[in-house]
């Protein structure tokens, strides 16, 4: 790997002259500079403030890191005012932790954890000289790989990425970075990471099966956290105290894809959080799960933490039960900011079809206990155009929040958001209401506005996540023609252009009703050579129990018959109680 | 005990916000093994107080903060503190101060060097040292008067050099 001190030299002279210098300053503490055999350049698609709050690449960096042969750095794409200037003085995309030209590493690896940052990919190789597409790479490019949830449908994106590494990471990078030390060419290293399980090369490999851990090992929880300079998003230290999730939300693709739940135990996480506190010196811990009020030991876990002084904890607390509410309590997450339930829908009988499992009782309960406990501020999470809803489970989501604030809130608030039917979901066969039907819902909730903070996510950005979360090689196009133009940072509402989104999709006449319609079980997907390990057949049995309103229990409860633990031969890891 | 801390930030770390290094340093001083005093509330802070702030982008070699404990904090301290603080900031002073010691009131200001690639034009109060091919500025800023901003002079560098005390 050449390194290149005109990077750093050049950065000196043009820092000044950007928002937010700290961001690219790179060489934070606990940042790892080492020499290796092999390099990899970890990129997160989006700003370092974004990127940085991430834990995946948390877990990565400091797996290939304490490796003998290999050295992980990052870099991030930078805001387009940067970006400018970097074309203007011929800086091309660095590492944090050298200023290496993103160009001169053996590896790239993006992560894909939102299908709206596609176009920022592309431009992350771009800003490093590397050729956009796979086919146009030589034996002198890095090997560009992917992971993250999106990679469950890669095909919007194959034609960019070398191979894709679906499921955890753990075991895996290191197997594909050993592979791609062994290759003496391209096509060698190509076909090499071909063999290995979980791994997908476009031109190698016609199906390919998920990658999974059995465990949480303790030695892949990271301590070493790097701290950044800049405020980023998550600002906080993280300990991931449980993958998975067995409440099998049929809307949920986090919930189906990384399956079965595995559970790391209260005096694992207890030590983890320690150490990150001690190397850290971070004053809040971020304990991080799909649905922390479901782990088994987790008052045991808030009674150690409480050992831990001088530091404040914060979990997610989306299900809208009195436990989470309680947890929130006991943990002493800030009253300021609010609680925060996820009722997801209006009417029971929505909430029976999407799975999610609790009773409006659940959610009076929560709510009561959260007044009880001294909370002035709720935040509300719902979704709309989830499927079979009529107008009347709309209207509920009103009633529901006005009931909610008559409680004795001084100040609530709702998201509501436009349901994206994912790839692996019981409702990957279910349509997807377009931006006209969806402004017509938001309508029937406008009388809240009267006492509460709405905020409606914008419906064209629901349209553009599901055609590329759903659409299947041609989509690649639209993602090409999408970054040419500028249309990065999606995300952002300040960069989001839909005008130019529906132009590209009808320049590269890509039908819209179609990838939006709902889905027969005989209907190819692009994504049907992806084996999550859920068999189609459960979907689809999962997708009729929607329409009749019927129930799956949690999983804990007894096998409901996925197919994740048979296939890979592992089971939910459960922690017992231990008080 | 009350302490005062001399620090320095230089390289790339010169481009933290005032608030970003206010921060950095307070979870250097969490990641020592001592324990020092924090303010109430959910995110709790370390008590410290801070000299002038100065612009991003500007060199700092008289950094000043204050800082209250119960513990003696020695030599052994500043290496420890140092060995658990990013590249490009040093602690190299620790003086202990009487406890109605106040910044605001002790320190009469901070010298500051300018470094240009071309014969500046003279400002009053500038002394200018030419030495080969680079001009170097220095000058008095008395406490809490307007700092130089990078660059305003036309200047290639901005260092805030020393802290003068009064007497």
């Amino acid at each position: 790997m050449k390194k290149d001190s005109n990077v750093l030299k050049k950065l000196v002279d043009i820092l000044d002259k950007v928002e937010k210098p700290s961001r690219y300053i790179g060489n934070e503490y606990n940042s790892v500079k080492k020499d290796a055999e092999l390099s990899m350049c970890l990129i997160f698609p989006d700003l370092y403030d974004v990127g940085m709050s991430h834990f995946g690449v948390k877990i990565l960096y400091d797996i290939v890191n304490k490796t003998d042969f290999a050295k992980c750095e990052r870099a991030y794409l930078p805001w387009p005012d940067m970006q400018k200037i970097m074309i203007d003085k011929g800086i091309p995309l660095y590492s944090y932790e050298t200023y290496t030209p993103v160009k001169a590493f053996d590896v790239i690896g993006f992560t894909l954890q939102y299908e709206m940052s596609y176009p920022n990919v592309l431009r992350a190789l771009r800003l490093g000289d590397i050729p956009i597409k796979s086919a146009h790479r030589s034996d002198e490019d890095p090997i560009v790989i992917a992971g993250g949830p999106c990679t469950f449908n890669p095909t919007p994106i194959e034609d960019f990425v070398d191979a894709f590494l679906i499921g955890d990471g753990e075991e895996a990078t290191t197997e594909m970075l050993v592979a791609i030390k062994k290759g003496r060419s391209r096509s060698e290293k190509l076909e090499f990471l071909s063999k290995i399980e979980g791994v997908y090369v476009p031109r190698y490999n016609n199906k390919v099966r998920k990658r999974i851990i059995s465990e949480m090992k303790m030695d892949w929880a990271p301590v070493d956290q790097i701290i950044p300079y800049t405020e980023i998003v998550h600002d906080r230290g993280v300990v991931e105290i449980m993958r998975g999730c067995t409440n099998g939300c049929r809307f949920c693709q986090a919930g189906m894809i990384y399956r079965p739940v595995r559970e790391r135990s209260a005096t694992e996480i207890y030590d983890v959080s320690k150490k990150i506190v001690e190397r850290t010196g971070y004053e809040e811990l971020g304990l991080l799960s799909l649905s922390s009020a479901d782990h088994s030991q987790i008052n045991d876990t808030v009674d150690l933490l409480k050992k831990i002084t001088d530091t404040s904890f914060s979990i997610p607390s989306t299900r809208a039960n009195a436990l989470t509410v309680e947890i929130a309590e006991a943990i002493g997450t800030i009253r300021k900011s609010g609680i925060t339930i996820a009722p997801e829908a209006g009417t029971q009988r929505l909430r029976n079809v999407i799975n999610k499992g609790i009773t409006e009782d659940d959610i009076f309960s929560a709510a009561k206990l959260a007044i009880e406990k001294g909370w002035k501020k709720i935040k509300l999470y719902f979704m709309i155009g989830l499927p079979t809803e009529t107008d009347e489970d709309v209207k509920a989501i009103g009633i529901l929040i006005d009931k909610i604030k008559r409680m004795g809130f001084h100040e609530i608030s709702a998201t509501i958001g436009v349901f994206v039917p994912k790839a692996h979901t019981p409702f990957q066969f279910e349509a997807q209401i377009m931006p006209d039907e969806a402004f017509r819902r938001f309508k029937l909730l406008n009388w809240t506005r009267r006492f509460a903070k709405l905020n409606f996510t914008d419906p064209y950005k629901a349209i553009i996540e599901g055609v590329l979360s759903r659409g299947g090689k041609a989509i690649g196009e639209v993602v090409e023609e999408a970054e040419k133009q500028d249309l990065i940072f999606a995300d952002w509402d300040e960069m989001f252009n839909p005008g130019k989104w529906m132009k590209i999709f009808e320049d590269k006449k890509i039908d819209l009703q179609k990838i939006m319609s709902a889905k027969s079980f005989k209907d190819p997907f692009p994504w049907d050579f992806v084996d999550s390990g859920i068999s189609k057949g459960f979907l689809w049995s999962e997708h009729l129990k929607s329409i009749k309103e019927r129930l799956t229990p949690d999983c804990r409860d007894g096998c409901t018959g996925c197919g994740v633990c048979q296939k890979f031969n592992v089971d939910n890891v459960i922690q017992e109680g231990i008080s | 005990m009350k302490y005062l801390f001399h620090y320095k930030r230089i390289g790339l770390l010169r481009y933290l916000s005032n608030h970003e290094m206010i921060r950095m340093i307070e979870r250097v001083l969490r990641r020592t093994d001592v324990r020092f005093k924090m303010t109430e509330g959910f995110h709790q802070r370390l008590k410290l107080s801070f000299g002038q702030a100065l612009p991003t982008g500007v060199i700092d070699r008289a950094g000043l903060f204050l800082l209250s404990t119960d513990e003696i904090l020695d030599h052994d301290f500043l290496k420890a503190a140092n060995s658990v603080s990013p590249p490009e900031f040093e602690i190299f002073k620790i003086d202990k101060v009487d406890e109605h010691f106040e910044l605001g009131k002790s320190v009469d200001g901070y010298f500051f060097k300018l470094i240009f690639l071309k014969e500046p034009e003279i400002q009053d109060g500038w002394k200018v040292e030419n030495k080969g091919k680079i001009w170097i500025v220095s000058f008095f800023n008395a406490f809490n008067s307007h700092s130089p901003k990078p660059g305003e002079f036309g200047q290639y560098l901005t260092i805030r050099n020393n802290a003068i005390f009064k007497d």
